[in-house]
């Protein structure tokens, strides 16, 4: 039992780590790499949660992200980057230190939130739950602290990830829910690549600036 | 008829609205006469404060009321654009605040906003400086009822929310704060209304004053309903009615007349007039006779109200802790000088701009006007002489809309009687003439020039010229000089500084904002959710979330 909450902890911890490396990283092969270690974790946390719970559902979640998010979406990602020459470096919006600072306030609101409002559960649920919430808001800082488009995709996926992780730890999350976000990931990524295509088309670059002052010139 | 479905549009005759249908009609005649009888929109305007008056639902009131404010937003419309946008913006806030306080349940809160939405219409200070823009620009019948009848359809909506719908929570403050806002208009109208030369905006001013006279006698009587003092209740109320129901008599008078003297010589600005006594007689001996009521001259139409309201703020002022007998002193005080400075618009307006010589050709020129406006005027004119001369009959008329108000009000006999001063001073009159005819001494004696009322002539000009004679500036610029120039820098009304200019401010701001926030990129609008987001999530842990 205690192995069960300990190693659970572990990997919700691990997955946290990489949200909080995405948000320093500079580079954009590094913040890849860093999503494919917190995907691959999060498939070795449904798996052990499949197997803590006895739950096949979980087996299942564990194997599309494995094969989606683990393998799929980085090799796809590392293409894009290769394919369209991007830049290797991320432009940041804000110095990386001052949203790291956020990023620690934004994991101590997730705390502050979680663990008073859900008092009658068990620990095990309650900490997972204000991890995942920290993971999702730290993608979402990610979102709006980034310039470049596909960084701003990797916070997407990285709040994603933090959604699976919230939903793996809840006993009894009926799997049609995961799956459905699963396939919402696939179809956003391919909605978005095909975006990029198009934006690359227009302006030979896939910083938003470009597109921001058309919006301005537009008005 | 049509109204709320399944409830209709439900109207009441009880004395308080009989009252102030009365003090509707006449005027409403008169400005029809004046011109307006085949203006549609002027008649919706009558409609809308009729409905107003006699409204028995909260629904049929606001429908009343914003009938009346979009009528008369069209008719000021018809004089110039820009007043108008200031008109349209205060009554739009004036419904914001009252819309909500109607519907409200009785308690202090609906009050204020009662005080904030029909005080606003009202031209209540600070939320006064549209009037003198506003009620000048339409034609003279309409400025003649917007004067005369909205601010008495705005200040009945107070009476009857103050004393009747809101009876329950009443609570002494609420006449604190009438009687502030009151005092406050008094002072800056009659201040406003001395310094001005142009004769529309002059009245408007004064108009201005009147309606925080009422405001400072319903204030009082409400104070001393909550406080359970009866015979005060009676004098305030019987003040604040009386000045209502004169004021609607020679206002109207005044503007209308105004008009016709802007029709025959084309300006209504007092440095262009001058011997208009000679030209337009009747006109301008209905012109001195409503001018003395605006100045609350004894024997005149004005003095009886004024003689109870302050009669009224004594009485207060001898009772209750230091507090409320200073402030009670300094609302007696500032009534005191507003008196004077009223006189002193009156005398203005009849002396500069009636008496002495044309100061134009067209001044000159000009001729009585035509019937209809005339008989218009003597209407409301000979209406105001029982208002004059026998003002405690009136009051005795009164008497069961102060009881309507106020059950246990205690009411006195008016203690001012002007038939028996009448006759006194004519018995004075005929004593000293005769004595003058039978006893004087016959005969002339040297005395050193009189100019006649002109200013030193230049030498070129030995014969005198009527651009010599004093004008209105000039007459008013004792008082600019002593008080105006500090109240009033630059000539702008300090609530335009202090209310309208911050307002712009804040809009300014807002859309400035609101412009930011459209063109915010992408990113941007992103960390506004996120940050929304936070915050709510901060808030649901700071709070318990439950």
């Amino acid at each position: 039992m205690s192995l069960t909450f300990s190693l659970a902890h572990l990997m919700g911890g691990v997955i946290l780590l990489a949200a909080f490396s995405l948000l320093s990283q500079r580079r954009l092969a590094a913040m890849i790499t860093l999503y494919q270690v917190q995907a691959l974790v999060l498939s070795a946390a449904a798996f052990w949660q499949g197997y803590a719970q006895g739950e096949v559902n979980l087996y299942l979640t564990g194997l599309i992200t494995l094969i989606i998010k683990a393998i799929i979406l980085p090799l796809s990602l590392r293409e894009i980057v290769l394919r369209f020459n991007l830049m290797r470096a991320v432009e940041t919006a804000m110095p990386v230190a001052v949203s790291m600072i956020l990023g620690v306030a934004l994991i101590g609101v997730a705390v502050l939130v979680v663990l008073p409002t859900t008092p009658g559960n068990v620990s095990l649920t309650r900490e997972d739950l204000a991890i995942a919430l920290s993971v999702v808001l730290l993608g979402l800082l990610m979102m709006t602290t980034r310039r470049g488009a596909l960084a701003q995709i990797i916070g997407f996926l990285s709040t994603e990830n933090g959604l699976v992780l919230a939903a793996i730890g809840m006993p009894g999350m009926p799997f049609v829910a995961e799956f459905s976000v699963a396939l919402l990931v696939l179809l956003a990524f391919l909605v978005v690549g095909v975006f990029l295509f198009r934006i690359r088309e227009h302006f030979d670059s896939l910083d938003l600036s470009g597109l921001e002052q058309i919006e301005r010139r537009g008005r | 008829m049509f109204g709320l479905p399944g409830a209709g549009m439900q109207l009441r005759l009880d004395p308080l609205s009989l009252l102030f249908l009365v003090l509707l009609t006449p005027q409403m005649v008169a400005g029809a006469l004046a011109g307006e009888a085949r203006s549609l929109t002027y008649w919706l305007f009558a409609l809308g404060m009729v409905l107003a008056v006699t409204a028995a639902s909260a629904f049929t009131l606001i429908f009343g009321f914003e009938l009346m404010s979009a009528a008369s937003w069209l008719l000021v419309l018809r004089g110039d654009q820009k007043p108008a946008t200031l008109y349209v913006g205060i009554a739009i806030f004036s419904a914001a605040c009252l819309v909500p306080a109607l519907f409200l349940p009785a308690s202090s809160l609906a009050f204020v906003l009662v005080v904030l939405g029909a005080g606003a219409k009202a031209g209540l200070a600070p939320l006064h400086s549209w009037l003198p823009k506003a009620h000048p620009a339409p034609p003279a019948g309409v400025s003649a009822l917007m004067s005369g009848g909205m601010i008495k359809v705005a200040l009945s909506v107070i009476i009857r929310e103050g004393f009747i719908t809101l009876d329950p929570a009443l609570q002494p403050w609420w006449g604190n704060v009438l009687m502030t806002a009151g005092v406050a208009s008094v002072f800056i109208g009659a201040l406003r209304a001395m310094l001005e030369t142009e004769m529309k905006v002059l009245l408007a001013c004064s108009t201005v004053e009147h309606a925080g006279l009422i405001a400072v006698g319903l204030g009082l009587a409400l104070r001393a309903k909550a406080m359970g003092d009866a015979s005060l209740t009676a004098l305030g109320l019987e003040g604040a009615l009386l000045c209502a129901l004169a004021h609607a008599l020679y206002k109207p008078l005044l503007f209308i007349g105004a008009g016709e003297v802007k029709h025959a010589t084309g300006t209504a600005s007092l440095d262009w007039l001058g011997g208009l006594m000679r030209s337009m007689p009747r006109l301008s001996g209905l012109m001195l006779l409503a001018a003395s009521g605006m100045a609350a001259l004894p024997l005149g139409p004005g003095f009886a109200p004024e003689f109870l309201l302050l009669h009224a703020a004594l009485a207060a002022a001898g009772t209750g802790g230091i507090v409320a007998r200073i402030g009670f002193s300094a609302l007696l005080a500032v009534l005191g000088l507003s008196a004077a400075l009223a006189l002193g618009a009156a005398v203005k307006l009849i002396g500069v701009g009636f008496l002495g010589r044309p100061r134009s050709l067209q001044a000159a020129a000009a001729e009585e006007p035509g019937g209809l406006a005339l008989a218009g005027m003597a209407l409301l004119g000979v209406l105001m002489v029982p208002l004059a001369l026998v003002p405690g009959e009136v009051l005795r008329l009164m008497a069961p809309v102060v009881r309507e108000l106020a059950p246990n009000a205690a009411l006195a006999p008016l203690g001012y009687a002007p038939l028996p001063l009448l006759g006194l001073g004519l018995m004075v009159a005929v004593g000293a003439g005769f004595g003058l005819h039978r006893f004087g001494v016959r005969g002339t004696r040297g005395a050193a020039t009189w100019m006649g009322g002109f200013g030193k002539p230049p030498v070129w000009l030995p014969f005198g010229d009527p651009a010599t004679q004093p004008t209105a500036t000039g007459f008013a610029e004792p008082v600019a000089r002593a008080i105006g120039r500090g109240v009033l820098p630059d000539d702008a009304d300090p609530a335009e500084l202090l209310v309208l200019a911050p307002l712009y401010r804040l809009h300014l701001k807002g859309v400035r904002l609101a412009e930011k926030l459209r063109r915010a990129t992408i990113r941007e609008r992103l960390a506004f959710i996120f940050a929304a987001l936070v915050l709510f999530l901060l808030a649901l842990g700071l709070l318990g979330g439950g």
